[in-house]
């Protein structure tokens, strides 16, 4: 087989590209900070899906001095395939529960929104889920993100080295972004928070399913440059039952009895990290995140509800991210 | 609520431009809800089917490609093969249909370059898949899924030979089949294309193997496909979404297994008429005309 100059640079580029996601990122490639100066985070107990998440997540959202009145409310889930008795997606009362408590603080409109990845059939997952049923029940309106309106859009960091991506109206138009992840570990990045929870403002009409082209730009990377470029304001995530060992799709549910509210997505990342006994620094995009997204750092967070406790057994990995664990 | 109505709101939801656009709150023309659009009324509506077809003529790229929706990059991406699909039969469409078969074959899953292939060799072995066996991807530069893999395999095969430019469509098919084949899940059926990550089986989805299968149409007594059919006819009735029935219902017709309660079940769905997005409203009616939809398809029976 003859090797051609273009076959030699592909080579180079890729050695070059695989280095680069395991080596810290030396020269920045951010132009802004948003960090506030101050971080604040509520870990809720819950040990249940039933009726008292409504209150509790109402309460929980009390603690945070937020103003939502007007404002059109973007709820994402993470939801991305069916599996029964496995504990893939936001619980849809969760979700329902969110959506209730921001109409009560006055949103003028509030929409869940998601583009599945692994599924392209997203009625198919809305009705396996339950969510078809408790969103009708509430009159709460879907967007599919993987076939909204789409709309091109500059990238506000340079991780992955793409300058832009097209990305759905609805979320781009949206005063107000929750992001609203299961707690799971995940077999190519470690974990699936918050942050990574944004995989799924990325259109697969446009992309294909699953997001192939994130993966192929780097996981870490594209986490990055979509946290940069569509701010998310506000945290909610499901870790009542979380999912360790081979997520995000089959791994193993763990009982958590935790939701994590935050209004700052690289600290609720960090908090959700060390719920599940791992050294958040030593996840590429949490670590890179607290240098421009948010703090990661707990002199920068305020502990509202639970005071966040490592586990006395830590989730499982995938052997690759045995890393993950804190010293 | 009768049959006709979907087809009427099917050709009211049609853009003054002559394409649909994704879902119904949308007025950007996209091509995947478009082709279905046009594969459902081809024979119901001549003024809309003229419409449609002066659309995606003018939507196709300066490289034989089309784009996913109108204003999106020139690179192309997997509609093609289902848009050179809809315009099959159209006399006029015949030399974009040729530019976009060469595109197509000028096109394949990365995992086709050598140093990929060394790398899902060594490096990359989560995903049990055989990197030799390759097919097309969602759009240029990513590696091969199923989806556009099976689109891709169907286009082809419209080709009346493999002369005058198109000698490397068999292999190219052949290689596509391959790698179908190679992607199943371990039980039958496929899903987006990684049957076993991590040593653990990934379950199949109604909608990519029912889609995969019409390429297999004619290769019903191969195991891989056997396995296949039996699992979309044992999952299909507890489907409860148009989208994953109605191609349900086309497959499964394609490969003759009876259809008659699947119909019965999609069209007692809740909210037909109001779904929102034109494809899965196109296939619900593609699927109620099966016959008409598997012929447009370029599926024989």
């Amino acid at each position: 087989m003859s090797l051609t100059r273009r076959d030699f640079l592909i080579g180079s580029a890729a050695v070059a590209a695989g280095a680069s996601v395991s080596t810290p990122f030396f020269l920045p490639k951010y132009h802004f900070d948003r960090r506030p100066k101050r971080s604040r985070v509520a870990v809720l107990r819950a040990e249940q899906y039933d009726q008292q998440l409504g209150r509790i997540v109402e309460e929980g959202l009390r603690l945070f001095p937020m103003n939502v009145r007007g404002k059109t409310v973007v709820l994402k889930p993470n939801l991305v395939d069916y599996l029964p008795g496995n504990a893939i997606n936001t619980h849809p009362m969760l979700v329902v529960a969110a959506a209730e408590a921001f109409r009560r603080l006055g949103a003028k409109s509030v929409v869940v929104a998601e583009g599945p990845g692994h599924q392209r059939d997203t009625q198919l997952v809305l009705s396996q889920s339950g969510y078809q049923e408790s969103l009708r029940e509430e009159k709460i309106r879907f967007v599919d993100l993987n076939r909204d309106e789409l709309i091109r859009t500059p990238l506000r960091a340079s991780y992955t080295g793409m300058k832009e991506l097209w990305l759905p109206r609805t979320v781009l138009e949206a005063d107000f972004l929750v992001s609203m992840p299961k707690i799971k570990t995940h077999h190519w990045s470690g974990v699936t928070l918050a942050m990574k929870n944004m995989f799924g403002i990325v259109p697969g009409s446009r992309y294909g399913w699953p997001k192939n082209i994130l993966h192929w730009k780097g996981i870490q990377e594209s986490i990055l440059d979509l946290c940069a470029t569509v701010p998310i304001h506000f945290v909610i995530a499901d870790g009542i039952m979380a999912m360790e060992g081979n997520g995000p799709l089959n791994g193993t549910p763990r009982p958590l009895g935790s939701i994590v509210l935050a209004d700052d997505p690289v600290a609720a990342d960090a908090t959700c990290a060390r719920l599940m006994g791992f050294d958040p620094s030593r996840t590429v995009h949490v670590r890179e995140g607290a240098r421009f997204l948010g703090n990661a750092d707990l002199g920068h967070i305020d502990e509202a509800g639970d005071t966040v406790k490592p586990p006395t057994t830590p989730f499982h990995v995938v052997p690759e991210f045995q890393n993950l664990y804190a010293l | 609520m009768g049959v006709s109505d979907l087809f009427e709101e099917l050709i009211r939801r049609q853009l003054p431009c002559g394409g649909w656009s994704a879902l119904v709150s949308s007025a950007q023309p996209a091509l995947e809800p478009t082709c279905y659009s046009l594969l459902a009324l081809g024979s119901h509506a001549t003024d809309v089917h003229d419409r449609a077809k002066g659309f995606l003529l003018r939507a196709q790229n300066p490289n034989g490609s089309w784009p996913v929706f109108v204003g999106d990059d020139l690179d192309g991406s997997w509609v093609t093969s289902l848009v050179t699909i809809a315009l099959r039969d159209i006399v006029p469409a015949i030399p974009a249909r040729l530019k976009a078969l060469h595109w197509l074959l000028s096109n394949a899953g990365k995992e086709g370059n050598w140093f990929w292939k060394w790398k899902f060799r060594t490096a990359d072995r989560h995903v049990r898949f055989d990197p030799d066996k390759f097919g097309w991807p969602w759009f240029p530069d990513t590696v091969s899924w199923v989806v556009p893999t099976a689109f891709a395999i169907l286009a082809l095969n419209q080709l009346p030979c493999s002369c005058g430019g198109f000698e490397l469509a068999p292999s190219r098919v052949d290689r596509g089949v391959e790698m179908l084949m190679d992607r199943a899940c371990p039980g039958g059926g496929w899903n987006a294309g990684n049957g076993l990550v991590y040593g653990s089986a990934v379950a199949p989805h109604p909608d990519d193997t029912a889609i995969a299968l019409l390429a297999f149409r004619d290769r019903p007594q191969d195991p891989v496909v056997k396995t296949s059919v039996d699992y979309l006819e044992r999952t299909s009735p507890a489907v409860a979404a148009p989208w994953s029935l109605a191609w349900a219902i086309l497959s499964l017709a394609a490969h003759r297994r009876p259809i008659t309660s699947l119909r019965n079940a999609l069209l007692a769905l809740p909210d037909l008429f109001y779904i929102e997005d034109t494809s899965t409203l196109a296939l619900v009616c593609l699927a109620l005309d099966h016959e008409h939809a598997l012929a447009n398809l370029g599926v024989s029976l």
